[in-house]
């Protein structure tokens, strides 16, 4: 399928902005990208596309000084050139606008737009030029805003346009925006647009990496698709298509996908029951808005959306990390107030997090500990019986007063390694030294103790290898054959469709579509998302 | 003017010190003596010059626990040079020039070793303190240059007390470098958010030798007004003065999360704080009672700084 749509590179006219030929890149033994090239010319928006993990992001990276590449050369104006950071990107002429904020919350805005680059008379700040150069640039970008403003007390997306001003404040000619509108609404992103149109037509060379197909149809020239680190297509916008682009962006990959059939409830056999959990009209936030959706006991149901559409903002509603402003949470039918983490697990909620290095694992426990973190064997339908023969202490160890005893856990633990298929040496060897499958699972083995009727699971197999990635499917699977209902929330479509019986789209922190994964296909389900 | 003053960051510990003396004054009229009043600049000015050191730190999101230490360091040295019948002006350049690289060391220790600041300058204290119980030998040395002490306790145009002088020139000295210059922008973005400030190409370890260098000097400065006053210096010049300091940015409304640093603050609270001590001598207040005090002032500033941090968070993920 991918020759189909592999276009032939036009000969190009003029020497291009920035070049990048033969770019490779190995992270921890293996390679990310294999030899990659790319020409940026001045006056041209070039679109980069590509599923999470294509390679885009490591190839900007290196394009900016972030990163430094194994191999490959780097032309700017046709000389060679080498970055040792971003700051000599910078100098340079490559402006970046990074997809994740990098502000200084504490300071103004013009204090974090000249920040590193302030200009100085005699070694002090030129504060006055500064901000007339600062109000221009907001004003074009619609920030109603002094530039003393301090940073921190903005919106997320006003805090996005302010690092969007440091990009195009200053002198440039090769601008890099990765998903510059991830946070943007509509109205700012036609703004953006605008000014995306107007440095073009100054000449600036400009690489724009979306996930909103849309809008690089919308706004790109010339569009390079990555897949698994190789370059699969490159065309003039002009010559191609989305379902064209889309079939590069995937490869092969859609048709295994169909074929992954297995019994799974349908929506038809749970519609006449209570559902285990539902929202009603939701808002959480300055992102979600009016979200209804329900999940019944032995049901998965899946999340979609590329970042900043509200996926990962949702999962931490439903499990009280985000408050909800308004609408309803309901289990079993009964409204609940979920506010606080403790509240959803004694509600019988259970999140996995999206970051398991910073919000799951405790990187200095082992293994053992991390599993039974948590765990309270009077509360334990299975353990219970065992214990009554001490019922006179059970009644602390409610209270979580007693200490557990050791047998207790290694029981609890020794069960979930089998059931899960945990490989450590023992344990007691320390979980940092687990491959990321095998965390996830004793993350997951921590979730089951708790005997949760819900399971929210964020990225449940981001950082995982394949073989590993099967294992916790059917661990999910085994969950929801136990009657557990279970919410995936999932950048990877392929995911969600091997998983799920229905699929939400999120789009702009709304439900933009309920789909059945029977009737769908991976390519319609991106559509869906890039909107 | 007055509607700006009381809205900005520094409003209340200038409410506060205006409050203290009217308290004061109305307990005892003798507050308000020319006596009483030189004795709380000059103990208010040299507590600020540590302050506004202390306070580019905290802006940093570090710590500087030998600041106490270094005053006594430099007292002593100044003291033994003075001795040896060494010229002023070079006693002076050389005791400063050994807090500043006292604080040098205290950097180092920060870059090379990855030592947090607070257990690095921790082992310098203990050293520094160490240091000079051998180079005294537990002795006091007497300082019989009567020009050195006018110069802190003597008065310009028979007016105003040096040491206020020597602490506004250093005020501005370091409210130019703090908000005019790229090297003190750089301070409060390291303490707002390092990872911003390290991609925005900052030299976070060139700036944190600036600091502390810098802390180091001004700690060394008012080393010496102390010995000034007192006449003589041994190694209980300083002690507890990092507390003090830390206390004093604090109240002036500095928040100990870094990004920011009020300097003004720092001076208001400096006066604050040297206001309700000389208040409770004059008031009868036994000096037992004075860790009491402080510590509930204390307590009440480090309250606003939260209340004052969760309104700037409100409506934000807060795990």
């Amino acid at each position: 399928m991918a020759e189909n749509t592999l276009v032939v590179r036009r000969e190009s006219t003029g020497v291009p902005a920035l070049r990048a030929t033969g770019m490779r890149k190995q992270f921890g033994g293996i390679e990310v990208l294999h030899g990659v090239d790319l020409e940026l010319r001045p006056g041209e928006v070039h679109a980069l596309l590509g599923e999470n993990g294509a390679g885009k992001s490591t190839i900007i990276n290196m394009l900016s000084g972030r990163l430094s590449p194994d191999a490959g050369r780097l032309e700017l104006n046709g000389e060679r050139i080498e970055f040792k950071n971003p700051l000599s990107a910078r100098r340079a002429g490559i402006s970046m606008i990074a997809q994740e904020l990098e502000v200084v919350p504490t300071m103004s805005i013009v204090e974090n737009i000249f920040l590193g680059a302030e200009p100085s008379w005699y070694g002090l700040i030129q504060w006055g030029d500064a901000r007339r150069k600062v109000t221009s640039v907001l004003k074009e970008l619609g920030v109603n805003a002094e530039p003393g403003r301090i940073v921190g007390s903005m919106s997320v997306a006003d805090q996005q346009l302010v690092e969007i001003a440091k990009a195009i404040v200053g002198d440039f000619h090769v601008l890099i925006m990765d998903e510059p509108t991830s946070a943007l609404n509509l109205q700012d992103t036609e703004r953006l647009f605008k000014i995306v149109r107007r440095l073009k037509a100054d000449g600036v060379a400009i690489l724009y990496v979306s996930h909103r197909l849309w809008e690089v149809f919308d706004l790109a020239d010339r569009v390079t698709v990555l897949r698994d680190g190789n370059l699969v297509a490159s065309s003039l916008i002009a010559e191609t298509d989305i379902t064209t682009v889309i079939r590069a962006m995937l490869g092969n990959k859609s048709s295994l996908i169909a074929n992954a059939e297995r019994p799974r409830k349908s929506a038809a056999d749970t519609k006449e029951k209570t559902p285990t959990l539902s929202l009603d009209s939701v808002d959480s936030g300055t992102l979600l808005r009016n979200i209804s959706l329900s999940v019944h006991d032995g049901e998965i149901v899946g999340l979609a959306g590329v970042l900043g559409s509200g996926r990962a903002e949702l999962c931490e509603a439903i499990y009280g990390l985000r408050p909800i402003d308004r609408g309803t949470l309901s289990l079993n039918g009964a409204p609940t107030n979920l506010n606080e983490p403790k509240a959803s697990l004694a509600n019988g909620v259970f999140l996995l997090p999206e970051d398991r290095k910073s919000e799951g694992v405790f990187g200095h426990l082992d293994v053992r500990e991390n599993v039974v973190l948590g765990y309270n064997p009077a509360t334990d339908p299975a353990a219970v019986k065992i214990a009554s023969t001490t019922t006179n202490r059970s009644s602390w160890r409610l209270a979580g007063a007693a200490p557990i005893p050791a047998p207790a856990e290694r029981r609890a633990f020794d069960a979930m390694r089998a059931a899960l298929g945990i490989k450590c040496s023992g344990p007691s060897s320390n979980i940092s030294h687990l491959s990321g499958g095998n965390q996830q699972k004793a993350l997951f083995a921590r979730g089951a103790l708790s005997h949760p009727n819900v399971m929210v699971l964020s990225e449940p197999t981001r950082g995982v290898d394949i073989g590993a990635k099967e294992e916790i499917y059917s661990a999910i699977d085994s969950f929801a054959a136990r009657g557990v209902a279970v919410i995936v929330a999932s950048s990877e479509i392929s995911e969600l469709l091997r998983l799920a019986s229905r699929i939400y789209v999120l789009r702009s922190g709304r439900i933009a579509a309920e789909v059945e994964t029977t009737s769908t296909t991976e390519e319609q389900v991106l559509k869906l998302m890039a909107g | 003017m007055l509607k700006k003053l009381l809205s900005s960051e520094s409003a209340a510990s200038i409410i506060a010190l205006v409050g203290v003396v009217i308290v004061f004054t109305l307990i005892n009229n003798r507050f308000l003596t020319r006596l009483n009043i030189e004795g709380i600049i000059v103990s208010a000015s040299i507590s600020a010059i540590v302050g506004l050191g202390m306070t580019l730190i905290i802006a940093m999101r570090a710590l500087d626990l030998s600041v106490g230490s270094i005053m006594g360091f430099s007292a002593i040295s100044g003291a033994l040079l003075l001795s040896h019948d060494v010229p002023l002006a070079f006693v002076v350049a050389v005791a400063l020039a050994v807090g500043g690289a006292l604080g040098f060391i205290n950097s180092q220790l920060i870059n090379l070793l990855r030592l947090p600041s607070f257990v690095a300058t921790l082992a310098t204290l203990s050293m520094i303190l160490g240091g000079e119980l051998l180079i005294t030998d537990g002795a006091t040395v007497t300082i019989r240059n009567s020009m050195y002490s006018k110069l802190v306790i003597g008065r310009l145009f028979g007016v105003v007390p040096w040491a206020a002088v020597i602490a506004a020139v250093v005020f501005a000295i370091v409210w130019i470098v703090f908000h005019w210059t790229p090297f003190g922008r750089h301070i409060a973005a390291i303490g707002g958010d390092l990872r911003a400030a390290a991609g925005a190409g900052i030299n976070v370890k060139a700036v944190t030798m600036g600091v502390f260098t810098l802390a180091g000097v001004l700690a060394a400065l008012a080393g010496l007004m102390v010995a000034g006053m007192l006449q003589n210096a041994d190694s209980t010049v300083g002690v507890g003065a990092e507390l003090t300091a830390i206390a004093v940015v604090v109240v002036g409304g500095t928040s100990l999360m870094g990004g920011r640093g009020n300097l003004i603050g720092t001076v208001c609270a400096a006066f604050l704080l040297a206001s309700v001590k000389a208040g409770l001598n004059i008031a009868n207040v036994s000096s037992k009672y004075e860790g009491l005090v402080f510590g509930g002032i204390l307590i009440i500033a480090l309250m606003a700084d939260g209340l004052r941090r969760g309104a700037r968070r409100k409506g934000m993920l807060v795990v």
